[in-house]
């Protein structure tokens, strides 16, 4: 398929600048950090090699650990039971909508702003009504000042706040990418599934989904991915707290080697995120050329 | 005569549909409508924020206009350096972008068009490589460039920058580069061109519509990058716009009207863009996210 033939030169020079900085900066990295996973170091004194305890410590003996990681795989979770509602939009605004356009960007105007500006938008939202918060003064206003909250703050409600942040900025994102999808089916394979019989969300079920489960696996991972990152966010809004009632894999990662100054640890924090990062995305695509194969 | 009956009959047609599809229609529009407002209204209630005074934003009346506009607030948020952090964000992304789009074309083309051993291998590092979480090669990273010294710099936020939006780009650029014909290559090599000139005076220009994608996507993630500018950044005239409205924003927590002014000037130069090229972006977001 690849007809140019090329000295090895021409290819040195096309290839090994991407390729340097790529690995200098991507891969290296990761391996200095499988490595200083296993030290005793504050990042800038002597360190001591302690083998596999950092990694020990971490899975049995950290009381913010775990919880971390189930935080994060309810992100997950959350991000990805929004999808069937995106693909829901997407399939009304295919159907009701002449010129759906201008609704489809406005839905998408969150995903283009920056995480500092979405974050510090709704952590103005979410302030007491006495500093101005819109959502308390919402429910003052309606008559459910019981309702109110400080919503940040209070431990048992701030994680569900920052998920529903993410949730509100992703929605268009998902939105978008499913109504893409379902416009290019054609219209011929409606047509004809009409004459059929099948009208309406049964030709949906029928159709619309099956063809569409190559772009529902880009959505997934992109929760998914997505939500195992997810980070800048509650450092913006939270940064872990109130007392690690918003702590994530990689919050608690942050928050380990740059305020309590244990870098071994954190990186041993980091080793355990990217060995997930792989391993999820592996299932992901093992599961769904599973589900393609069945349905082509 | 013809034509103008058949338009008639389908007009008949789609009205009768329509009246018979009106209440689900009409609640089709009402949840479309509500998600509408969920969507904009807290970025319009920043806008309104922004320009009332404290007062007003502390009596509760989150619904009403502001009396007077507070542009004061627009002036005490631009004193603090906006249009410092404006324009090294302007120099971080554009140099980023042109240096991702030049060695991502090549690197590309190298992998979609040239006959080597090692293309496919090359290619799967890439592709690996997109999995991997910036956030993990955070503190390694800042160990290898403080021994380097080129911690808070510029440089130490554009080479991470770089090296991310790659996979992308060359994931892209080579899938459009491997549909290009090999006839156009033969003949320009047939005319006496070398591998250089074809690349700068063939494949180049006609790589133009997947190199906007890329541009686009590495504009987007770039411009709204935080933690890392956050991490390795640390003296005031070299910080980010996400990074200095956060720094701002943090600094002046009783200055509510200047906050939100802080917040609407962050999100202005993306949101004129998007404004300008809403479909292109949206295309482009779309294709980096077939990614996966």
């Amino acid at each position: 398929m690849n007809v140019l033939k090329v000295s090895r030169w021409t290819i040195a020079a096309f290839v090994l600048p991407c390729l340097i900085i790529y690995i200098g900066i991507v891969f290296v990295p990761i391996l200095v950090s499988m490595y200083s996973g296993m030290l005793d170091w504050n990042g800038i004194g002597e360190s001591t090699f302690v083998g596999l305890a950092n990694f020990k410590k971490l899975l049995f003996h950290d009381s913010v650990f775990w919880p971390s990681v189930r935080r994060t795989l309810m992100f997950a979770v959350f991000s990805m039971a929004e999808i069937p509602i995106a693909l829901l939009v997407a399939i009304l605004l295919k159907r009701y909508v002449r010129k759906p356009n201008f609704l489809v960007s406005s839905y998408f105007l969150p995903v283009i702003l920056s995480v500092v500006v979405v974050g510090q938008l709704w952590k103005t939202i979410y302030n007491p009504a006495s500093m101005g918060g819109m959502l308390n003064q919402i429910l003052d206003a309606v008559g459910l000042h019981s309702w109110g909250r400080a919503w940040l703050t209070d431990p048992s409600v701030a994680m569900y706040s920052l998920y529903f942040v993410a949730l509100w900025q992703y929605l268009g994102y998902h939105t978008l990418i499913q109504f893409t999808g379902i416009s290019n089916v054609p219209d011929d394979v409606y047509e004809a599934a009409r004459i059929d019989g099948a009208e309406g969300f049964k030709a949906d079920w029928h159709i619309t989904f099956p063809l569409i489960v190559p772009i529902f696996k880009i959505s997934i991972v992109l929760a998914f991915i997505g939500s195992l990152q997810a980070f800048d966010m509650i450092m913006v809004m939270t940064g872990g707290g109130p007392a690690h009632a918003t702590d994530v894999i990689s919050t608690h990662m942050y928050n380990m080697s740059f305020t309590s100054m244990k870098y071994g640890y954190g990186s041993s924090i980091a080793a355990f995120l990217v060995v997930l990062c792989l391993a999820a995305t592996f299932c992901i695509n093992f599961i769904f050329n599973k589900l393609e194969k069945r349905y082509s | 005569m013809n034509t103008s009956t058949a338009v008639a009959l389908n007009k008949q047609v789609a009205a009768t549909r329509r009246k018979r599809f009106s209440v689900t229609k009409a609640i089709v529009f009402l949840v479309l409508g509500i998600l509408f407002v969920t969507q904009v209204y807290p970025l319009l209630w920043l806008l309104l924020y922004s320009l009332k005074s404290n007062e007003e934003i502390l009596s509760g009346s989150f619904f009403a206009l502001p009396q007077s506009p507070q542009w004061g607030n627009y002036s005490s948020a631009l004193e603090g350096n906006y249009f410092r952090y404006l324009l090294n964000s302007i120099f971080v992304t554009s140099v980023t972008m042109i240096t991702v789009i030049i060695l991502s074309s090549l690197c590309a083309y190298a992998i979609s068009r040239f006959r080597w051993r090692f293309g496919g291998a090359v290619m799967v590092v890439f592709l690996i490589g997109m999995m991997i979480p910036m956030q993990a090669t955070l503190l390694p990273l800042m160990i290898i460039f403080k021994n380097m010294h080129i911690l808070n710099t510029h440089l130490s936020i554009i080479l991470p920058y770089v090296a991310f939006s790659m996979p992308i780009a060359i994931f892209i650029l080579s899938g459009f580069m491997k549909t290009i014909p090999h006839e156009i290559e033969e003949s320009a090599v047939v005319d006496g061109a070398g591998i250089g000139r074809i690349f700068s005076s063939i494949i180049l220009p006609i790589s133009v519509p997947p190199v906007m994608t890329v541009c686009i996507l590495t504009f987007i993630n770039i411009w709204n990058e935080y933690i890392l500018a956050a991490t390795f950044i640390s003296s005031e005239k070299l910080k980010t716009l996400p990074f200095g409205v956060n720094s701002f924003v943090s600094q002046y927590s009783v200055n509510y009207g200047a906050i939100g002014a802080f917040l609407v000037l962050g999100a202005l130069p993306v949101i004129i863009i998007y404004f300008l090229l809403a479909d292109k972006i949206t295309q482009g977001m779309v294709a980096g996210a077939v990614k996966g």
